[in-house]
């Protein structure tokens, strides 16, 4: 019954601020809409530099052939490595690719032909993903020369079908990890700011003087949070579902299942900085620096399992990387709770432990 | 009727019994002992510092004692908190009813918390709620001083409390709004609510039924106003020249006054006991014709609560 006061006491409060019914809205639409597009991996336009030294049709078919994916922007030829090395140095070019003399003779003499790739790798995503771009283009023209040149079979043959996106979509990748940073960052954040604005303002005083037990008070908030999460998420699936039609094989109910209890664990860990904190900004900065962990340490943006083997055991007691797992397994292979018992187990417990401690340590005497 | 909620309620509605705390090095309340019978209007005053929200917060439960043990209406401030919280009514010195909700909605609010309506109780903060009424629809942050403790003071009684503990109500309240403030509370104990309100302005403390003087958590005197003055046992001069700041070294300076301070227009002067009657004249002398005072006035004046807070304390 106080409960349900304390509640519409919530509700009464959010929407007359000025500024956070705006939010939850405008927020994810914002997220939604342009984060996927701006948040890629997918490197296109790499600048590519080649040195010539072979003057042949079969290299000239090769140049062709690069040129022709739309991945490379042919920068110069030129006939000397020094030339080349220079552009790589000035940064008018990121990738530079040696011909060697004669490989047109030794490809007809059967012999082996090797050719020099160097990057610019600065950037070292561009780096890497330029190189290994340019090297499938070369060996599929490899392959191609030996079918043409002989009816013998290459001795082997690399096929690799990509299960579950299978064109490597990165949206498909990306969308469930914005869905959830906007989780973390509403769920999260309003909860800390909001005992401690209880504080700061002394509105506390007077709550703490009534029959209101902790459990109410904490209880009372966490529900207003998560119903506030089940709107957001509603909106980032609704956006995620239209725009870019994520988990077509997905069961709904396992994703909201899986989002209440990573909301509850949110707002429940924003509500125990907030009894820790007296301050706002105190509140703020702490907040921040454990979604920044929260953030890299889940696997949204860097797979867990090239991390450091001590970073890799520590993101076990962290529900984000469960989330995480959850979203994507569920939006893109489809996999049922039965699949994924050991997240939604941990996830269930971390968030039970979480809570319980932000109603233990909200303090009604000092 | 509002005070039928509680039964069997003991005598004194306020126990205190060596009670201290202590932040670090500072002792806020130091080893105090007290008690307040039911139904009492009973006023602390002192300079801040001297530890009244302190004790406030130790009486209604917020804190625990360091050493020492309260009772509020016979329950232990510690080990019954729960019960205390049900029965007692709490209005901080600083506002803080939600500023963001209106008049009407935050007095429903702490009406529901407690598990009351506002109608079950309206017989009890009608007084003071048909004031606020025409701007029940208005935002809390947005009202004036003197109404916000007229509401904050609504809220506080919304859930007919036996006891009424008021933290400086009337800081920064204009001189009318604070004497209906202290109108209300009178009425008030027509209801038989015991109401502990602490401030630091001396002429409200003369409204109460006791005072009780509190420096450095002490209590450093407790009785009836009228008892307090009466036992003010030294004559008193009120002295007022051109130069004032000049007159107040001077009259520190002669060996039969015992101190001197200066009290809105006049300065007050306590005289030592031995010295004869004509002290008067003795001073009116000295000053004119030693220092050269001039528009020199001296009368003998009766001791306000303030002269006693500032005798007691030295």
């Amino acid at each position: 019954m106080i409960l349900k006061h304390l509640l519409i006491k919530e509700f009464k409060q959010f929407r007359v601020n000025p500024f956070f019914p705006k939010l939850i809205f405008a927020f994810p639409v914002m997220i939604m809409l342009i984060a996927p597009l701006i948040a890629t991996m997918d490197v296109k336009r790499v600048n590519l530099t080649i040195i010539n030294h072979d003057n042949s049709t079969t290299a000239e078919k090769l140049i062709k052939t690069i040129e022709a994916s739309e991945y490379f922007v042919l920068q110069s030829i030129e006939t000397s490595y020094q030339k080349g090395m220079e552009a790589i140095d000035y940064g008018t070019t990121d990738l530079l690719l040696q011909i060697p003399e004669g490989m047109e003779r030794n490809l007809n003499a059967g012999n082996p032909v090797e050719l020099y790739i160097a990057t610019n790798s600065v950037n070292s995503t561009k780096g890497s993903m330029g190189s290994g771009y340019l090297g499938n283009i070369i060996s599929s023209f490899a392959n191609d020369l030996t079918l043409s040149a002989s009816t013998i079979a290459p001795p082997i043959n690399i096929s690799v079908q990509y299960l579950y996106n299978p064109h490597l979509n990165y949206r498909l990748f990306m969308v469930p990890a914005m869905m959830i940073v906007v989780l973390i960052l509403l769920c999260g954040f309003l909860p800390a700011l909001n005992i401690v604005t209880e504080k700061e303002r002394g509105t506390i005083e007077q709550i703490n003087v009534t029959p209101v037990s902790r459990l109410q008070f904490i209880a009372s908030k966490l529900i207003f949070y998560c119903i506030l999460g089940i709107l957001v998420f509603t909106i980032t699936f609704l956006l995620g579902k239209s725009i870019y039609n994520i988990a077509p094989y997905g069961n709904i109910h396992i994703i909201y299942f899986a989002a209440i209890l990573f909301m509850l664990f949110i707002a429940g860990f924003g509500l125990l900085i907030s009894n820790f904190s007296s301050s706002l900004q105190q509140a703020i900065f702490t907040m921040f620096f454990f979604v920044m962990i929260f953030m890299l340490l889940s696997g949204l943006f860097t797979p867990i399992t090239s991390m450091v083997p001590w970073a890799q055991s520590f993101t076990y007691i962290l529900p984000p990387r469960y989330f995480v797992n959850i979203m994507r397994c569920v939006c893109l292979k489809g996999s049922g709770l039965a699949d994924l018992w050991f997240d939604f187990t941990m996830l269930t417990i971390i968030m039970l432990i979480t809570t319980t401690i932000a109603i233990s340590t909200y303090k009604k005497q000092n | 009727m509002a005070e039928s909620n509680f039964n069997n309620l003991p005598h004194d509605a306020i126990v205190v019994e060596g009670v201290s705390k202590q932040f670090g090095n500072i002792t806020a309340v130091d080893n105090l002992s007290f008690t307040v019978p039911r139904g009492e209007l009973f006023g602390i005053i002192g300079p801040d510092g001297a530890g009244k929200t302190t004790l406030f917060r130790l009486l209604t439960s917020l804190m625990h004692p360091t050493e020492g043990n309260a009772y509020v209406d016979g329950l232990h401030t510690v080990r019954d908190y729960k019960l205390i919280r049900q029965r007692v009514g709490y209005m901080p010195g600083k506002f803080s009813l939600y500023q963001d909700m209106s008049v009407r909605e935050n007095l429903e609010f702490f009406a529901s918390v407690f598990g009351t309506t506002i109608e079950e109780n309206y017989e009890l903060i009608k007084d003071i709620y048909c004031r606020l009424e025409p701007f029940a629809d208005r935002k809390a942050g947005k009202l004036s001083g003197g109404m916000k403790q007229k509401l904050a003071l609504c809220c506080a009684l919304i859930h007919a409390p036996s006891v009424l503990f008021l933290d400086e109500p009337t800081t920064g309240v204009d001189p009318s709004s604070r004497r209906e403030f202290w109108d209300m509370l009178t009425r008030l104990r027509e209801h038989n609510i015991t109401i502990i309100v602490s401030t630091a302005y001396m002429d409200e403390a003369s409204r109460c039924d006791r005072v009780a003087m509190m420096n450095n958590g002490r209590f450093i005197s407790t009785d009836t106003p009228f008892n307090i003055i009466r036992k003010f046992d030294k004559t008193l001069l009120a002295i007022r020249a051109d130069n004032m700041f000049q007159l107040l070294n001077d009259i520190r300076r002669l060996d039969f006054v015992d101190s001197c301070y200066t009290f809105g227009e006049y300065h007050h002067a306590t005289i030592n006991q031995q010295t004869d009657e004509n002290t008067k004249e003795k001073m009116e002398q000295i000053l004119t014709s030693q220092y050269h005072h001039t528009n020199l006035h001296i009368n003998e004046c009766t001791p306000t609560l303030e002269d006693c807070f500032i005798l007691y304390s030295r």
